[in-house]
């Protein structure tokens, strides 16, 4: 808000205004039978759908799993035990190293920007091409899904820290200024209360990522954990196995977020305006844009070179930036190294885009629709917050099983995977509309339609946009994942020829380009975004 | 515009009251009110803050419901009356929605209300709002007090013929004020309206009204109902009559009345 919003004069909450806000954070809080029962109705619907006569290939039923898991307790409990602590300590560093970079961001603000955009292509990573090059680094053990699960959460933290940080009002600086005291207790009194609520929101939703981040590293060839057991399920066409295993995944996931939110009710922070807004733009305007671009790239280069040469690592499989270079530029089958690499990239650009765009539209108009029966929101909120922290991938074998190896398969995956986290962010989004404002349409009488049309959907976009942006490398992890781990083609697919056959000048460059690739999506939806919100949101914009 | 609007209504509370929570929190914003508000008056409801003055407007705009007692707008329901866009409410924070421009906020009015949105009609507002060069400019360009003018000026938009007005210069610094109060009663004396007006100015009061109810603390029980007879148009002269200020005494004096058995800040 540009104005601070005077106390209201009745000195009451209003209870049941502010209608889905207040659903939506109650719905948080998971209380009781409200947030059982639709879950209880999805097991159900679960069940029968698995015995619909030739679904029994497709999918286990809730039965089948419960089966499966008794029988196999024992070696579940290890594999989630392995799983588990591999996410945790991927939570402890990535998040750490967030808070570092965050602090560093703020001490000097002249490379915000360029740790900004570090963090960003760190982020935009391909999980699963990495994998293999943190195994060949590491060797055996741990240290990859360690490593992938703190690559996965340290951009959002970093991102939330960064608004949160600066989350407070000019006049609270100007206070501790006034006493002649420094930028140290400015960080101290202010920023640190500030920034933590987004910290606590921010690592709510860094603890499903790092136990995403932790399978994904499992599937390229941990020996075991959760990642390894699905791997062979899903090769033995193991339906309950494979079900039971994504199940346990889920549950996790699940567990992990609440606890989370669980800290931050205990800690009675307040829930954040906007979690993963824009970061401001570039302060250093003395440079023109492309220009820091490149000056940005070449430092990242350098970087890259610096830290293969600083550990004397082996050029056979720890590529630089110059052998990338040489194998897509310079040598003499550079030609057909490149064809080779363009080809798998269109196969995976051609089902990850139609697959995000589907997301995106499913999740803003399912949004849309829920506030047009105000009941559903209540039944889906629960449901659709639990679903956004389930680890979407490890259900890509079941769904490529279902769906078939086709385009259809893939296209499903990336639309499931950016689905939930977009609804949960339009809920949120729609309800933001300003009480006043709601009651403005009330005063004229107006339908429920026209106030989506006029009110909701305008106060929503910043909160869609955001959610587009974070879903641009989603989407490619997405894809990437169920051609690595099933149907064979594209990028994914490449990747995984190329680990298996220690062909690692094009692995690196696959890493490279599919990285770029998504950091460019990303700043590409960032611009659009800045657009929509100069006009729907300026409060975002303005720091 | 329309040759057939219809005439200003008489606004009845009968018996009203609106209790909020349950249990031991259940507090009574306002117990059983009776009150009448003349056809095309201007009313104005003082009382100490939170005292349920807010609560009585939002009960009148339909926008709330009561737990007990009813409000008649010219014999109809707020419902009834919202329907047809009879009425329109200024909000303390004006209520822009920030993504439309000052045009867009007015037609915003016409739309809700299933009316055609005439340009030149909209511009006609917004020059009398004082807001011309502006039209084309979003809430976040303007000063606090121009956007209060952009949301009198959709308020008048539907022409209706009651006009709920809740701190609508409660975020506007003083000078500007001044001027809102001079300018802006004339826009719905023009119309012919009845006006409920919720400040918590007592010059403002008494300046704009044709009657000032003063209210105790919750629950809102009326104190105080005071005729304003000063003559009309009001300009910033009237503030320095004694007449003015023999009224703004009257009020006051009510208003630390209805306080009686108040504790006082700091002891002395």
């Amino acid at each position: 808000m540009t104005t601070p919003a005077r106390p209201h004069p009745q000195p009451l909450p209003r209870r049941g205004r502010g209608g889905t806000s207040l659903a939506i954070h109650a719905m948080a809080k998971g209380r009781g039978w409200g947030a059982a029962l639709p879950a209880v109705a999805a097991l159900i619907l679960w069940e029968a759908i698995s015995h619909l006569p030739g679904a029994t290939y497709l999918i286990a039923g809730p039965t089948d799993v419960a089966i499966w898991l008794t029988a196999n307790a024992g070696l579940a409990a290890r594999a989630t035990a392995v799983t588990v602590k591999a996410a945790a300590l991927g939570f402890l560093w990535g998040n750490l190293a967030a808070i570092a970079l965050a602090l560093l961001s703020l001490a000097l603000p002249r490379i915000e920007r360029f740790i900004s955009t570090l963090a960003l292509l760190v982020f935009c990573l391909p999980l699963v091409a990495t994998g293999p090059i943190l195994r060949v680094l590491y060797g055996p053990g741990e240290g990859p899904q360690i490593t992938i699960a703190a690559l996965a959460v340290s951009f959002t933290t970093y991102l939330s820290l960064m608004v949160g940080l600066r989350a407070a009002p000019a006049s609270w600086f100007d206070l501790v200024r006034s006493y002649g005291r420094g930028r140290l207790s400015e960080l101290w009194r202010i920023r640190v209360h500030a920034a933590l609520p987004y910290l606590i929101s921010g690592l709510q939703i860094a603890a499903p990522a790092a136990i995403l981040g932790a399978l994904v590293g499992e599937f390229t060839g941990a020996d075991r954990g959760l990642g390894v057991l699905t791997l062979r399920a899903m090769r033995g066409l193991d339906l309950p196995a494979t079900t039971a295993l994504a199940t346990v995944a889920a549950a996790v996931s699940i567990a992990a977020y609440a606890s989370l939110g669980a800290l931050g009710r205990r800690l009675s922070v307040a829930p954040v305006p906007t979690l993963l807004a824009p970061l401001p733009e570039g302060r250093s305007s003395t440079l023109p844009s492309l220009l820091r671009w490149l000056a940005t790239g070449v430092v990242i280069l350098l970087l890259w070179q610096v830290a293969m040469d600083a550990f004397a690592l082996n050029t056979f499989f720890a590529k630089r930036p110059g052998d990338v270079w040489q194998f897509l530029m310079a040598a003499p089958d550079a030609a057909t190294n490149r064809a080779t690499l363009v080809a798998a990239f269109g196969q995976t650009m051609v089902l990850a885009l139609p697959g995000y765009i589907a997301g995106l539209i499913l999740g803003a108009g399912a949004a849309a629709a829920v506030v047009l029966w105000p009941g559903a929101a209540v039944t889906l909120m629960p449901l659709a917050i639990a679903l956004r922290s389930v680890p979407i991938v490890t259900t890509a074998p079941l769904i490529v099983l279902a769906l078939g190896r086709g385009a259809i398969g893939t296209i499903t995956i990336v639309a499931v995977m950016i689905f939930f986290p977009t609804l949960v962010a339009c809920l949120n989004g729609l309800a933001r509309t300003p009480a006043q404002v709601r009651d403005v349409f009330a005063s004229y009488a107006a339908t429920r339609w026209q106030r989506l049309v006029h009110a909701q959907i305008p106060a929503m976009l910043p909160a869609f946009f955001a959610s587009a942006r974070m879903a641009v490398p989603a989407a490619i992890l997405a894809a990437t994942t169920t051609e690595w781990l099933a149907t064979g083609i594209g990028m994914g697919n490449l990747m995984a020829l190329t680990a298996s056959t220690s062909a690692y000048a094009m692995l690196w460059s696959a890493v490279a380009l599919l990285s770029v690739t998504a950091a460019m999506g990303y700043v590409a939806v960032e611009a659009v975004e800045r657009a929509v919100l100069r006009i729907y949101g300026p409060e975002q914009l303005a720091r | 515009m329309a040759p057939d609007r219809p005439p200003p209504p008489e606004v009845t509370l009968r018996g009203l009251s609106r209790t909020f929570g349950t249990g031991p929190a259940r507090v009574a914003a306002l117990a059983a009110t009776d009150l009448t508000f003349a056809a095309g008056q201007t009313t104005a409801l003082v009382g100490p803050s939170g005292c349920g003055k807010s609560t009585l407007l939002r009960l009148v705009a339909g926008l709330d419901t009561p737990t007990a007692g009813e409000v008649r707008i010219g014999g109809r329901t707020p419902a009834e009356v919202t329907r047809d866009a009879g009425l329109a409410m200024a909000f303390q924070d004006a209520a822009l929605l920030p993504w439309r421009t000052v045009r867009g906020n007015i037609a915003l009015a016409l739309t809700l209300a299933r009316r055609p949105a005439d340009p030149a009609e909209v511009d006609r507002l917004i020059s009398l709002v004082g807001l011309d060069g502006f039209a084309d400019h979003r809430p976040a360009e303007l000063s606090g007090g121009m956007r209060q003018r952009a949301a009198i000026a959709r308020c008048m938009a539907t022409e209706p013929a009651l006009l709920l007005l809740d701190e609508p210069f409660g975020a506007v610094d003083e000078l500007t004020r001044i001027r809102l109060n001079e300018d802006l009663p004339r826009l719905w004396q023009k119309r012919g309206a009845t006006a409920l007006l919720v400040t918590h100015s007592v010059a403002e009061a008494v300046l704009l009204s044709d009657r000032v109810i003063v209210f105790s603390p919750r629950p809102a029980t009326v104190v105080a109902d005071i005729p304003v007879t000063l003559p009309q148009p009001r300009l910033r002269d009237v503030t320095r009559s004694p007449a003015f200020h023999a009224l703004v005494d009257r009020v006051s004096a009510a208003l630390w009345a209805g306080m009686a058995g108040d504790r006082p800040l700091a002891a002395e």
